[in-house]
């Protein structure tokens, strides 16, 4: 690695003044997972570092709080897996529990941040469809002060987001599930274990009180496109429809074509494509299973 | 789980299953490493690897890295003291000169203090390319207008490493006139094939494609080396084979072997990939600043510019009568060297025709060059590659047949006396034998039940491997204090150590614990080849025993005069000797060890010493069976059990055996499933990392049954034949025969992804 | 800028060392603390021969930064063996025949011991999943499995049964 400063504020106001004193040419530092892999070996997609600022003291990001009516504030800073094992995400929101669960090895788990794999922005991230289909919204604090960013909006392309220079992602806000609803994560590898995902679909579904028709459904799907992305168009069909077997294969079949994979080392379009039917199919079977059971 | 092997009454060490005496050391991080080496202003290398597949170097600027603190030197081609300068020898082009052949090939070193100065100095070594067109697909390689890998033609191919894996008296004839790719061609014939397959009632025929594959140690290489002011070079470097390296390195930088100590250091893993490479370039660093220097290569480094084996593509067509007779096989064998000559086609097609006995053969191979890294030994070089077409077919023919796989191989299943491609004929092997163990498993024996499942099958294969010979020698010495010595010249890679130690203590009854074995440097070790060609048990083993024979009988010898008994009427128990019927006439080992160490001594040191060559091969045959289960909407196979069955000869050491045959077969289920060097097209290595190039973690690798045959060799020590190849050959084969029982669609390329499943099933469409 | 000082923990021993940011928490250890037990095979995170214990929690330290392991707790190979007696996880890597080249034997080894922290009681499926990160190139895992669940009966104390 080339040389570059590092600093270790306190608190989240230290932090942010730093990257206002300091300037252009930092980095937040969480896990380390991706962004000391990328220094090391080169595939970081912005400039090397002057300086890194790291997150790990921060209180402020280790939030874990449920509010009644508001839902569930989740801090940036929680590693993989904290946010894997917590009770609070695997009650209600279990499809990001999946994610941070399949994120690599232990290892990897132990020291990666849901923070860190939002803003690493790679279209494959684990936590991403889970978050985006839960319809989680990011809580950033810079120094013109904090705003909140759906996160539909927060991903730009691979590797960038809507972070402005000297913001650091706080947290985030999942909105309470409704009655009725489940979720779930799975991802395509082609080892058990420690890969990137070649394809990741998130469901979430929400059944109405007498369990005939789909109130809610949201479909994300990952390493599909240059930003993880939502199916709308899936969703659109399968919103307001009992969950027949053709409906859902109907919603499945408009996923696979709503994704615009590229060829790639890990796996061909024309593969991934297959996959995102396949998967949909399924997650979506299954979630609605679940949901009828809760 | 791996099975008990049943105690054999009339050994005391040698069949028991013993714990490895370096094991403790290793579990508590004490063992040192060739990166654990600290010497006093050391110099740490980077090298600077091109990023191009083939190009002229025209200038190179090494101004800002020198510029850089801490940076002591930039060495280029031009930089290095003389040596002796093969063009076609991947090892004795220490840095690229004129043209770069691969993409990674060194063309710079930089040493600094640090290896962090050293990495980022590197960075600003500016070098000016000329791109050259770079040939990359073998095939295309080989068309008659394809651009030329290399600009000069092979004049002086290096061939002398590939008889230290395998031992064979065939000649591989060196491509001539036209300017070609092709470096160099093999042919076998035997009997008349057209006529054969006019003879079968079933002929089937298909391209087979395996991938490029890296032997991927945990421990990349790392060579440290030194040159002091009185012309002594020293060498540490983790490799398998410290006499080749030191014979090797002399004779490219002109320095008598007297002069040049090579120490391997423990080898954290090899797999046939840590023989020799960058010893010489090392060694050169080392001369040119007087200084310690080492090269501890990262992975992307090792991934880059070590030596993979190669991709192949085998094309075959196999012939069958009704009654299960194999009558013909024909192949077309061409692997893709790399850079440089050196692909193993000579082992590829004596052992594509190795495995059943078959009338008329006719196979020919092909030796490519490319424009990527040249390519060198992995565990069996070149056999599973043959395996997966030949084992394929077998299943094809036996499906098209209405024949069970397992009687079809048994029935044509190669016995002592049957021929090799070559014409020379097998010695005792077993197998058959392995066979019929693998049919006694509970895989095998249940697949018919297991098939009742949905997208689960059972597939088998065999394979096997000749082995390399090489001389070899040992010693064994009475200590003062009555335990012994046993020193070797082999590195340890295997446990063999463990094993020698066995071997003396049995030849001198003693406890384990009397004996302490050590692998010493050139300097000091009694010659051994590599350890390598699966030989290292089977040729310094009978060493060690000869060695511990011969101490015995000086030991005897001594303790008669003393004793004033007859030899004869001696036993030795425990390091005690003493006359039979007359317990009270005895001499122990310690009093022995003071008599023949002391000042005054009487007697000679007992020094025993053991020297063989090798001239007899000892094949090891294994069989292997795999169940597997397939998702045939995501084609992800899973492996839910495996099998392997190895034949041995006699083994040493159980527990290490069964360790070596359950390493290799989970490195046949890697090259089955994940495994793949991945070069675009224009030769650039896209995944020299081990994310995206995917070894097989404890989450895809069920626990394997180890099942230990035993059909003694001629020549090897208590019947030990060869060990640590065999058991890496069959897995695509097997894996590929178990996918196609499963879901019936057959996939003809490995690594076996759930992509190529898919489309093998039809069901994916672009 | 000058090297920073920070605070090190080591198998219980306190280190004040001045290291560079960039430079990695094994790179600290292994050359600055002289550990050499801990292995690098890659680098980059993906074969767990660097892992050791972070305060408490199984990390791959080649991807670590050293500084921000400033002040913590680390545990390498070399803290497991207690007054020269093996570990049971050791032991038993020992006597299952576990050890081969022994490169991935450490991080293989701290990642056995942190699994039997958290779960004495493991199943061969929960081995599997615990040693997922830790690449081996020799054993093909096997006896490795069979390591860790004989040292998990050690521990517990069981004759046989768990």
């Amino acid at each position: 690695m080339r040389p570059f400063a590092h600093f270790a504020p306190g608190s989240l106001d230290e932090a942010v003044e730093i990257f206002r004193r300091e300037g252009e040419g930092g980095r937040p530092l969480a896990g380390g997972t991706d962004l000391v892999v990328q220094l090391k070996e080169g595939g970081h997609k912005f400039p090397y570092p002057r300086y890194l600022v790291s997150l790990r003291r921060l209180p402020e990001l280790r939030a874990l709080e449920w509010r009644d009516g508001q839902g569930l504030l989740l801090g940036a800073g929680l590693t993989m897996a904290e946010v894997a094992r917590a009770e609070a995400v695997r009650g209600r929101y279990s499809a990001l529990a999946d994610g941070a669960g399949l994120v690599g090895s232990l290892q990897t788990m132990n020291m990666a941040t849901v923070g860190g794999n939002v803003c690493n922005a790679a279209p494959s991230a684990d936590t991403a469809p889970p978050l985006l289909a839960l319809e989680a919204s990011a809580r950033i604090v810079g120094p013109e002060g904090e705003r909140l960013v759906p996160l539909e909006e927060f991903w730009l392309g691979p590797g960038q987001t809507a972070l402005r220079h000297g913001e650091v992602l706080v947290e985030f806000l999942l909105p309470p599930p409704m009655p009725r609803s489940a979720s779930i994560y799975r991802r395509h590898t082609p080892r058990q274990q420690m890969d990137i995902a070649v394809v990741g679909v998130a469901v979430a579904v929400a059944l109405d009180e007498a369990g005939r028709t789909l109130r809610k459904v949201r479909i994300a799907l990952g390493a599909v496109a240059p930003t993880p992305m939502r199916a709308r168009r899936a969703e659109a069909a399968l919103e307001g429809q009992a969950p027949t077997d053709e409906a859902i294969a109907r919603a499945a079949a408009l996923a696979r074509e709503e994704a615009r994979p590229i060829s790639d080392l890990r796996g061909s379009a024309a593969f991934r494509r297959h996959l995102v039917g396949v998967m949909t199919e399924r997650l979506l079977r299954e979630a609605i299973e679940r949901a009828r059971r809760s | 789980m791996a099975r008990e092997t049943t105690a054999r009454p009339q050994f005391r060490h040698v069949g028991r299953p013993v714990d490895r005496i370096d094991a403790t050391g290793k579990v508590t991080g004490k063992t040192v490493y060739g990166d654990d080496l600290r010497l006093p202003r050391l110099l740490h290398v980077k090298l600077v690897h091109a990023p191009l597949a083939h190009a002229r170097i025209r200038r190179i600027d090494a101004s800002k890295a020198l510029a850089v603190p801490g940076v002591e030197a930039v060495i280029t081609a031009a930089d290095l003291p003389p040596h002796h300068v093969n063009p076609d020898a991947r090892a004795q082009v220490l840095l690229a000169r004129d043209e770069v052949l691969f993409y990674g090939q060194p063309v710079a070193a930089v040493l600094a203090r640090d290896p962090y100065t050293a990495a980022y100095a590197r960075d600003l070594v500016e070098v000016e390319y000329e791109e050259l067109p770079a040939v990359v697909d073998p095939l295309e390689a080989m068309r008659e207008d394809a651009p030329l890998a290399r600009t000069a033609a092979i004049r002086e191919a290096d061939r002398s490493e590939e008889q230290g894996h395998i031992t064979v008296e065939a000649e591989q004839q060196q491509a001539q006139s036209r300017p070609s790719n092709v470096s160099s061609t093999i042919t076998f014939r035997r009997g008349d094939v057209e006529a054969g397959f006019a003879e079968a009632d079933a002929v089937v025929e298909g391209t087979w494609r395996s991938a490029m594959v890296h032997q991927s140690y945990i421990e990349p290489h790392v060579i440290v080396a030194d040159y002091d002011a009185s012309g002594e070079l020293s060498i540490w470097s983790s490799t398998q084979a410290p006499f080749h390296v030191r014979h090797e390195v002399a004779r490219t930088l002109g320095l008598p072997e007297a002069r040049v100590r090579v120490t391997a250091t423990e080898v954290g893993g090899g797999f046939g990939g840590k023989i020799y490479l960058y010893e010489p370039l090392v060694a050169a660093l080392a001369m040119c600043v007087r200084r310690p220097v080492k090269l501890a290569m990262s992975r992307k480094e090792d991934m880059l510019a070590a030596t993979p084996a190669p991709q192949a593509v085998v094309q075959l067509k196999a012939g069958m009568k009704a009654d299960g007779t194999l009558v013909a096989l024909q192949a077309r064998v061409v692997y893709d060297s790399g850079a440089f000559p050196g692909a193993p086609v000579l082992p590829g097609c004596l052992l594509i025709g190795g495995s059943y006995k078959c009338p008329n053969l006719d196979i020919q191979g092909f030796e490519v060059l490319t424009n990527k890294v040249s390519v060198g030994a992995l565990r069996a070089p070149g056999a599973p590659h043959v395996a997966f077409a030949l084992e394929s077919a077998m299943d094809m023919l036996a499906q098209r047949l209405e024949l069970d796989p397992l009687e079809v191989r048994l029935k044509n299943a190669v016995e002592k006396g049957d021929p090799l491609p070559s014409g020379q004929p097998y010695p005792a092997i077993g197998l058959k034998e392995c066979l019929e163990a693998i049919a006694r498993t509970d895989i095998w024996r249940e697949r018919h039940r297991s098939r009742q499942r949905p997208n689960r099958g059972v597939g088998l294969a065999v394979g096997g491997w000749l082995g390399g010979l090489q001389p070899a020698s040992a010693t064994v010495g009475l200590n003062a204090d009555g335990t012994i010595n046993v020193t070797v010249g082999a590195a340890d890679i295997t446990g063999t150590n463990t094993s020698f130690a066995q071997i003396a203590a049995e030849e001198l009854n003693v406890p384990l614990e009397m004996v302490s074995v050590v692998t010493g440097d050139t300097r000091t070790a009694p010659y051994a080849g590599m350890s390598a060609g699966s030989k290292t048990t089977y040729t310094v083993g009978r060493a060690v025993k000869l060695a511990a024979e011969d101490a015995r009988q000086q030991i005897l010898a001594i303790a008669s005069q003393r004793l004033e008994v007859p030899v004869e009427e001696l036993e030795m128990e425990d390091g005690v000797v003493r006359a039979r019927g007359q317990p009270e006439k005895q001499v122990t080992f310690r009093e022995l060890g003071r008599l023949t160490t002391g000042f005054g001594a009487r007697y000679a040191p007992i020094v025993g010493r053991g020297a063989i060559t090798a001239r007899r091969q000892a094949p090891g045959f294994t069989a292997q069976v795999a169940e597997v289960e397939v998702d045939p909407d995501t084609g992800e196979v899973t492996v839910l059990r495996y099998a392997v069955a190895q034949d041995v000869g006699f083994a040493i050491n159980p527990k290490s055996v069964e360790g070596q045959m359950q390493g290799g077969a989970a490195q046949g289920l890697g090259i089955a499933l994940f495994e793949e060097m991945v070069y675009d097209e224009k030769g650039r290595l896209l995944n020299p990392n081990l994310l995206d190039y995917r070894l097989p973690t404890a989450r895809d690798v069920p626990p394997i049954e180890a099942i230990i045959v035993e059909v003694p060799s001629e020549e090897g020590p208590y019947g030990a034949r060869i060990v640590g190849e065999p058991s890496i050959v069959p897995g695509p084969a097997a894996v590929a025969n178990a996918v196609a029982d499963a879901v019936g669609a057959r996939v003809f390329e490995a690594p076996i992804t759930p992509e190529r499943v898919l489309r093998a099933l039809g069901k994916l469409q672009d | 800028m000058p090297k920073r000082v920070i605070s090190l923990t080591v198998n219980g021993s306190s280190y004040e060392v001045a290291v560079e940011p960039w430079w990695t928490l094994l790179y600290t250890v292994r050359e600055e603390l002289g550990l050499t037990g801990s292995k690098e095979g890659c680098g980059t995170g993906d074969c767990g021969a660097c892992s050791m214990l972070l305060d408490g929690r199984l990390v791959t330290s080649c991807i670590v930064l050293a500084v921000e392991a400033d002040g913590c707790q680390v545990t390498t190979i070399e803290g497991l063996a207690q007054g020269g007696q093996l570990h049971p996880v050791q032991q038993a890597f020992v006597e299952k025949g576990a050890v081969q080249c022994g490169y991935c034997i450490p991080g293989m080894v701290m990642a056995a011991y942190d699994l039997l922290r958290r779960n004495p009681r493991p199943t061969l499926e929960d081995v599997r999943l615990g040693l997922a990160g830790n690449l081996c190139r020799c054993t093909g895992y096997t006896k490795i499995y069979e390591a860790v669940l004989a040292a998990a009966e050690r521990l517990r104390g069981d004759g046989g049964k768990g």
